[in-house]
């Protein structure tokens, strides 16, 4: 056994910045070839499949409706509770639509979106591959000359980069809704008053901004999937492994890309 | 045998992983029509070397070449020509899990052909009555046997009517009547369509059953390549033990041992 010592710790943290970076390449080069399949697919009579599109697209948005619904409806009362309470402190509970709509559509909506998806379909593209992966699917797919990245990758990352926006705008407009709700009972504002504020408030910069991180998310969301997925080894307890590992990674990495890119746009 | 032209042709292949060499300067061709039997223990290399066969895995060294292209040199659009010439049946199947058993034999012919569907659909049959599967094609793997999912397996390699077609283990945990008819499958399907094949297994009776040739590989290196009577009377004891499945004799040296157990290795 090897003593614990500073030069092996100081490899270990070699190691396991080189794997990081390993993986980062990993990433990189599927995002590409993804790219380059969407691109010069048909030319090279491998075009990315647009039924395959679809079926991905009603697993990762329709199927995901209603717990969305659910959960920005929340989000949106619990944000209206809280505005008004905390706002009460300067007597200003009036000015909470304000706050509400800024936070639902420049932060909430694409963050709970996010999460969301990367917990029921980022999760579900890494055992998918995974399972694939340890069954020697992907290597049959390869003999038979059947690019794995057009086949496996490029549709679900159309469909996410479609449909995590989407999904962030109906989380908008369920959130304000419900906001709207318990606001008007608690305050003196009709709903009709409330949506009038609501679209007084919020520019289209506003809007960009919420769907631009969805994007990226997005993205994010399908590529940390698909990494995490073809690096299965070891079995079914492996794809455990890896679709758990998959689902921190892709939050984390939307909590942390979330708060650069407000540190970067939004001063 | 001699005349016809060469299939696949191995040169000096040498493979591993890390520092571990699995593959050691292994040299091999198989003519056009052969049965190819590729043989040896757990560990012998013969799963590496099926492998660099199917392009799967790249070589540390050496040349492969399947139909006269070099597959580690080709470029994509001539590697996928190749492609569709070669059909591969893996050993645990390998089936699209989320497709039926006819999309799954379908598949090959969707992505690489332009036929109408309806004439996908009557070759899609047409193999799973040559692999006595006609009517299962509605099942998903999940619901088939081992024997019917190597069979399946089968039916998808030769869809497209490949030249060259690669088993791994096709009889393995199969009992023995499924395991024949397995054999006879074969057989039929080079006799029918000309294929090369190249199959690899531990089954010691359909290895002699169905092979022209047979190569026998222990730790990385071809120890013996022959007919089937060159392999029964071949003089290399590993070759006899294989055969005589005899256990092979260890040579004991007690200092290894003990550096062993005490973890100085």
């Amino acid at each position: 056994m090897p003593q614990p010592s500073a030069a092996g710790m100081a490899e270990r943290v070699g190691r396991a910045t080189v794997r990081g970076l390993d993986e980062l390449g990993f990433a990189a080069v599927l995002l590409a070839q993804s790219l380059y399949w969407l691109a010069a697919g048909r030319r090279q009579r491998q075009p990315v499949r647009i039924a395959a599109v679809f079926t991905q697209a009603r697993e990762i948005g329709i199927d995901a409706l209603p717990i969305l619904t659910i959960l920005t409806f929340t989000i949106g009362v619990m944000l209206a509770i809280q505005g008004i309470y905390s706002l009460k402190a300067f007597g200003a509970e009036s000015r909470v639509t304000t706050g509400i709509a800024l936070s639902v559509v420049r932060e909430f909506s694409s963050l709970i979106t996010g999460i969301l998806v990367a917990g029921r379909s980022g999760s579900a593209l890494a055992a998918r591959l995974g399972t694939m992966k340890i069954n020697q699917e992907i290597d049959a797919l390869t003999v038979m000359g059947i690019n794995p990245v057009r086949y496996l990758v490029a549709p679900p990352l159309v469909a996410m980069v479609v449909m995590v926006p989407a999904l962030t705008m109906w989380a908008h407009i369920v959130s304000l809704f419900a906001a709207g709700l318990y606001a008007s009972t608690q305050l003196e504002l009709s709903f009709d008053a409330y949506l009038t504020q609501i679209f007084e408030v919020l520019r289209l910069a506003d809007l960009a901004h919420g769907l631009a991180k969805a994007t990226i998310f997005s993205v994010l969301i399908t590529i940390i999937g698909v990494v995490n997925g073809a690096m299965v080894t070891g079995g079914a307890e492996g794809v455990g492994r890896m679709t758990t590992r998959s689902v921190v990674h892709a939050i984390s990495a939307i909590v942390i890309t979330d708060m650069i890119f407000a540190f970067a746009v939004a001063r | 045998m001699t005349a016809a032209p060469i299939t696949i042709e191995v040169a000096n292949l040498t493979a591993a992983f890390g520092e571990r060499v699995v593959l050691n300067g292994v040299n091999l061709t198989v003519a056009e029509g052969e049965i190819l039997v590729i043989m040896g223990g757990s560990g012998s290399g013969k799963s590496t070397l099926l492998n660099h066969l199917l392009g799967l895995l790249r070589p540390r060294q050496g040349v492969v070449k399947l139909l006269g292209l070099d597959i580690n040199q080709a470029r994509p659009a001539e590697m996928r020509d190749l492609r569709r010439k070669m059909g591969v049946a893996f050993q645990g199947g390998a089936l699209f899990s989320s497709l039926s058993v006819a999309d799954n034999i379908m598949l090959p012919l969707r992505e690489h052909t332009d036929l109408d569907p309806n004439t996908i659909e009557i070759m899609a049959r047409l193999k799973l009555e040559v692999v006595d599967l006609a009517g299962f094609g509605d099942l998903m793997p999940a619901e088939l046997s081992g024997g019917m999912t190597k069979r399946a397996a089968l039916a998808r390699a030769i869809v497209m009517d490949p030249k060259l077609l690669f088993c791994d283990e096709p009889s393995a945990g199969l009992d023995p009547v499924v395991s024949a008819a397995i054999d006879d499958l074969i057989l039929r399907l080079r006799d029918a369509m000309r294929m090369t094949i190249v199959v690899v297994t531990h089954d010691l009776d359909s290895a002699f059953k169905i092979a022209d040739r047979i190569c026998v590989l222990d730790h990385g290196e071809i120890i013996a390549l022959g007919t089937k009577d060159e392999i029964r009377h071949s003089g290399n004891q590993r070759v006899q033990n294989l055969l005589n499945r005899r256990s092979v004799d260890v040579i004991l040296d007690p200092d290894a041992y003990l550096r062993r157990l005490f973890g100085e290795g």
